[in-house]
């Protein structure tokens, strides 16, 4: 402490303060200084530089119009390389970067106002380069016996360190937040035990469709998932800790306001996050809707499905064939050839099923297929008189075989046996629905119908019939059989061979 | 011998069965092609046993079978499915996989139509 010499008494002993700020103001040239010799210096100010010396916050006081700065300590640490030049000088000079910042605040104060500021950004030149601070700022006057304004203190808190650590957050939040709108998987973030959704990004609200979510719990927000279970096992997730995994979760969705539920498949994952203690807080959903996977591989095991049960009743039919056609054939070669006819008839109208999906066929396509195989060239054995109309599989398939048994018959004994014989083929359907069709053999010998039950007349008069619900009947006339069926156009237009469902 | 209601919608298989079923001695019921006659055949027809095809041209027979188990009547399924193609309560029932041989259908009709003289 330095002292006065002799008796003369210390004129800072109302400093009462033993720090660095208060060595360099005791040895300090004021005289120098508006300020003038501290032997003058108010009361006021006296009181104000022992009160702020004493302070462990960073204060600095700018006295007079010129701004002269006292301050503490803790502020000589916040000045940097200022320090010490600055403590006594005027604050328009000793901070000369921020001259008109502090212009503002000695005006203000040194008319009695007050300022104050969060989070403050300035550039100082501190260490000598131009550095970017944060700082809470608070001006007050401090005023002179006859309460007039005669200086402003100011109590400076540096906080930039908390400034950019505030920033980092922010960035490395707004990094997740882009990580997670532009994430191809959808992604929420539930809070506490109710499922709270803090988060979620434009994937998750893709799947859940039309719903408020943030802020809202997971059963107010999605009371159609509550009911599918989903509430208590996220319940069970935020209880045990355990992570729960599921794939190809059929889910419904009331995506659209008033609409039915709609079905999802989705694959997810529920897990939980814990703080510090490990208390589960949070639950973070991330997952993919997989429905058109899922979907298609359904769409092909049914398909695969309905090709095994085309195939086993194919070889049925097949069975079939050749069982009845050795019933009845006299000699193997005819067997052998009608085992071949039979088969490549039903092959055929395979094709034109095939052409069509197996969802139907055009009647004059599917006749043409079927007689395809008896046609000879330069002579017309067949005409075909009747309307453009579509016949679902099942009746296109029995009339294919019915045909083909027609002609087989036609070729053997009756008018395609004959050079000039021909066969006229008739269809029309009736204003009450009802499907006329005939098989009329013109220029034939003069044929009786056989005791023999073969397997032609059986398929075409007993079986045929039971297939399309209606009636068909054989007439023998003189220029050869009329055939004719009966039916209703329902039968003939019959779905398809499955069900898609 | 016994009478048998078929219910087959492709032409050429009821054909077949019909053959295999008068072959063993029995006499034919139908065949029924398609779910509504089997429906009416099974509920007005008299017969002691039924072989339903589980696809009738794209509707599934269950209903059929549900009517025959509410007469009591014994039934079995044969089909291109084979035993997937069954659902519910039907999944234990007998089935033959199409194609099938007529020895096969005789062993069942067999075991059946016994169990069925000694009740």
């Amino acid at each position: 402490m330095q002292q006065g010499t002799g008796d003369s008494i210390d004129p800072f002993q109302f400093l009462g303060h033993l720090g660095e700020a208060a060595t360099i103001i005791r040895g300090y040239d004021w005289a120098s200084t508006p300020l003038g010799p501290v032997e003058s210096w108010a009361p006021c100010l006296r009181t104000s530089t022992a009160f702020l010396l004493h302070s462990p916050v960073p204060i600095v006081m700018l006295w007079g119009p010129e701004g002269v700065m006292i301050y503490n300590d803790a502020y000589c640490d916040f000045a940097g390389h200022r320090h010490p030049a600055l403590l006594g000088s005027n604050v328009r000079e000793g901070w000369s970067e921020i001259a008109d910042f502090n212009d503002n605040v000695m005006k203000v104060g040194l008319s009695g106002g007050t300022l104050a500021y969060r989070d403050q950004e300035l550039t100082l030149h501190r260490q000598g380069f131009p550095e970017q601070v944060w700082m809470d700022l608070d001006y007050s006057p401090i005023l002179n016996e006859d309460g007039v304004p005669a200086g402003v203190i100011a109590i400076v808190v540096e906080t930039t360190d908390r400034v950019l650590a505030e920033r980092r957050n922010r960035q490395e939040t707004q990094r997740l937040q882009n990580l997670f709108s532009q994430a191809p998987t959808f992604m929420a973030m539930t809070e506490g035990p109710n499922h709270r959704f803090a988060l979620i990004n434009p994937e998750y609200q893709k799947l859940v469709g039309d719903h408020e979510l943030v802020g809202k719990t997971l059963a107010e927000a999605l009371p159609e998932i509550a009911d599918q279970g989903y509430v208590a096992l996220m319940d069970a997730v935020f209880r045990t800790g355990e992570t729960v995994k599921r794939a190809s979760e059929r889910v419904l969705f009331n995506r659209t306001k008033d609409a039915p539920l709609e079905e999802r498949f989705v694959d997810f994952v529920y897990q939980p996050i814990r703080d510090e203690k490990g208390m589960v807080t949070n639950i973070f959903i991330q997952g993919s809707d997989v429905t058109e996977r899922v979907r298609a591989e359904m769409h092909q095991k049914l398909l695969i499905n309905e090709l095994n049960h085309r195939v086993k009743n194919t070889l049925s039919s097949i069975q079939s064939i050749v069982s009845q056609t050795l019933r009845s054939a006299p000699t193997k070669e005819e067997a052998s050839s009608a085992i071949t006819n039979r088969i490549l008839a039903l092959s055929r109208a395979h094709n034109v099923l095939t052409e069509e999906n197996w969802n139907g066929a055009n009647l004059r396509t599917m006749i043409e297929s079927a007689l395809e195989a008896f046609q000879y060239p330069g002579r017309d054995a067949f005409i075909l008189r009747g309307p453009e109309m579509r016949i679902g599989p099942h009746a296109a398939l029995s009339i294919a075989l019915a045909l083909h048994e027609l002609a087989n018959n036609a070729v053997k004994y009756g008018a395609l046996s004959s050079p000039t014989g021909y066969v006229t083929i008739n269809w029309h359907v009736e204003d009450n629905g009802q499907f006329l069709f005939s098989w009329t053999e013109i220029g034939g010998p003069v044929v009786s119908p056989s005791d023999r039950q073969g397997f032609g007349s059986r398929l075409i008069l007993k079986i045929l019939p039971l297939e399309l619900r209606g009636q068909a009947k054989s007439d023998y006339r003189a220029g050869g059989l009329v055939f004719t069926l009966t039916t209703s156009i329902e039968a003939i237009t019959d779905s398809a061979l499955t069900d898609a469902n | 011998m016994a009478r048998i209601l078929v219910v087959e919608d492709e032409m050429l298989v009821a054909m077949l069965i019909e053959d295999a079923i008068v072959d063993l001695g029995h006499q034919i019921v139908g065949p029924a092609m398609r779910l509504e006659t089997a429906l009416d055949a099974a509920t007005n027809e008299t017969f002691d046993f039924a072989i339903l095809d589980v696809n009738l041209a794209g509707k599934q027979s269950f209903p059929v079978a549900d009517a025959l188990a509410a007469r009591g009547t014994p039934f079995m399924f044969a089909s291109g499915y084979g035993r997937a193609g069954l659902a519910d309560p039907y999944c234990d029932a007998t089935i033959l996989q199409k194609p099938f041989s007529p020895e096969q259908l005789a062993a069942i009709l067999g075991t059946v139509l016994v169990a069925r003289q000694t009740e």
